[in-house]
């Protein structure tokens, strides 16, 4: 299993069954990912497992021992810093509980898609509710973000 | 309380999971399973099978005949990708179905094995006549039809020690499409779905028209008598009232925490009509994109 680029211990057999999110809060010390419903619902616990946005309260961890794990705190390394940067100039962020799941969501589309449009967003969002902001600002730090991410590509 | 942690055993070979099973239950993308396993339900192991994803493609087509084979243990967005234009119905229900993220991990075989009368996959499997391919506890195959396999609410033809491995549908038309009405847009169970699919010849009449609903009787049910309403017919205004007229003859719904029998009865004459006669774009309810600064700009 990595983690953020590193390998990480082989998770002992007794721990397969845990959830990935516990794994990752009480095992690995990474407290980025929340828990909001436990559920599916809320995306407030949102990592990216091989390249994909996932709800980390609904996989256990043996089922990921050889997959490529980034959780927010290991989003800048991953060459999202512009995105995390555009969050705050956008004033994108209010109580934050929903963000490390919404910044996720938004890396893993800007890496399958560098300059989303409006649609794609809202529906690689569509798993993340955000109860504060507004999701327009989230919108218009992903467009800033592609936009500083390739200054010479269309989107700028 | 959360139940204590399942033991997880994870086989990466097929031949290896009926052994497995034997006293323990089969999770895939577990976006059913773990909602009930925090609501309470024991579950001391799980045999993953997600891992079997890496020993197959999601879908295969076959040359000669056209027949599609569905992975069961593949996440929705890679079967999406997989059946792209070869199965329009079945693409446009997972566009339509939970979330980015659960899509990401939810399966054919979860979806179909829980046996919920709104499982968004079923109606379009069902319309295009799928069977179910099943591994035996001694692992041997059978095969099922979808239409037989759905028993009803949460019934399904499975025994213990038994997995889904695939489901297999003859050639789909080019036309097929699904239609939603849930509570929201997103990661909302269905009130009510549609799945069709049919050949619009040259002339502009319809043939082997097939229509699947969900939540409207005990298991998702094909709509025949609407269906044959529209058999060899041009989808003229008149055409289409003849077979909304009669769709009651199909369906039984029921009041429940969802919605009213009434509101369902209504929506599956709406839900028809719009499949055969689409709003046009400019009148569309579906404007749910609110302009960012940089699109309303443009
Ligand atoms: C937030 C949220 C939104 C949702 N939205 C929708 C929606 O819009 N539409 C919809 O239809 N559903 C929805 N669901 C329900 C669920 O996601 C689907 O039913 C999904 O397809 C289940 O697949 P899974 O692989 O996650 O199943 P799991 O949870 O892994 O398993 C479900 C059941 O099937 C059994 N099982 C799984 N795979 C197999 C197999 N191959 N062979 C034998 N048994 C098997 C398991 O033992 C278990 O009993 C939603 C769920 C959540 C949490
Ligand atoms: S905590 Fe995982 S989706 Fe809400
Ligand atoms: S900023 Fe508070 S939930 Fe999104």
């Amino acid at each position: 299993m990595h983690v953020n680029g590193d390998p990480v211990a082989t998770p002992a057999e007794a721990d397969h069954g845990l959830r990935l999110l516990d794994y990752l809060r009480d095992h690995l010390g990474l407290t980025g990912a929340k828990e909001g419903c436990g559920m599916g619902e809320c995306g407030s616990c949102t990592v990216i497992i091989d390249g994909r946005a996932i709800t980390s309260c609904l996989v256990l961890v043996g089922q990921v021992l050889d997959a490529e794990i980034r959780t927010v705190e290991g989003l800048a390394a991953a060459g999202h810093g512009p995105l995390q940067d555009a969050f705050v100039a956008r004033q994108a962020v209010q109580c934050g509980y929903c963000i490390p799941g919404v910044l996720n969501s938004c890396a893993a589309l800007l890496d399958r898609d560098p300059d989303p449009t409006d649609a794609q967003i809202c529906e690689a969002l569509d798993g993340n509710l955000c109860r504060c902001t507004a999701y327009n600002r989230f919108y218009d730090a992903v467009h800033d973000a592609a936009a500083a991410r390739h200054p010479n590509g269309a989107g700028a | 309380m959360t139940p204590a942690t399942p033991t997880l055993l994870r086989p990466t070979d097929p031949a290896d999971v009926s052994r497995l099973l034997a006293g323990a239950r089969a999770v895939a993308g577990g976006t059913d399973l773990l909602v009930q396993r925090r609501a309470g339900a024991e579950m001391p192991t799980l045999v993953d099978l997600s891992g079997l994803a890496g020993t197959r493609p999601a879908v295969v087509r076959d040359d000669a005949t056209g027949e599609l084979t569905l992975s069961a243990v593949h996440p929705l967005t890679d079967i999406a990708d997989g059946a792209a234009r070869a199965f329009p119905a079945l693409t446009a229900a997972i566009g339509q179905f939970a979330s980015t993220t659960i899509r990401n991990r939810a399966t054919i075989g979860g979806n179909l094995v829980t046996g919920s009368p709104a499982a968004d996959t079923a109606p379009a499997l069902l319309a295009a006549g799928a069977v179910v391919d099943i591994v035996t506890p001694d692992g041997a195959r059978r095969t099922v039809d979808l239409a037989d396999f759905l028993l009803g609410p949460r019934r399904v033809d499975l025994a213990v020690g038994e997995w889904v491995t695939s489901v297999r549908v003859p050639q789909p038309p080019a036309e097929g499409g699904f239609r939603k009405i849930g509570g929201r847009r997103a990661q909302a169970i269905s009130f009510l779905n549609l799945a069709w699919q049919w050949h619009r010849e040259p002339d502009g009449r319809l043939t082997g028209v097939r229509l699947a609903m969900g939540s409207v009787a005990p298991t998702v049910v094909r709509l025949r008598t609407a269906a044959a309403a529209l058999e060899a017919q041009i989808p003229t205004q008149d055409v289409v009232d003849a077979a909304v007229a009669v769709i009651d003859a199909d369906i039984s719904p029921i009041d429940d925490l969802r919605a009213s029998a009434h509101y369902r009865r209504r929506c599956a004459r709406g839900l028809l009509r719009e499949a055969l006669l689409p709003p046009s774009p400019g009148e569309r309810p579906d404007q749910y994109v609110t302009p960012t600064t940089r699109e309303k700009n443009q």
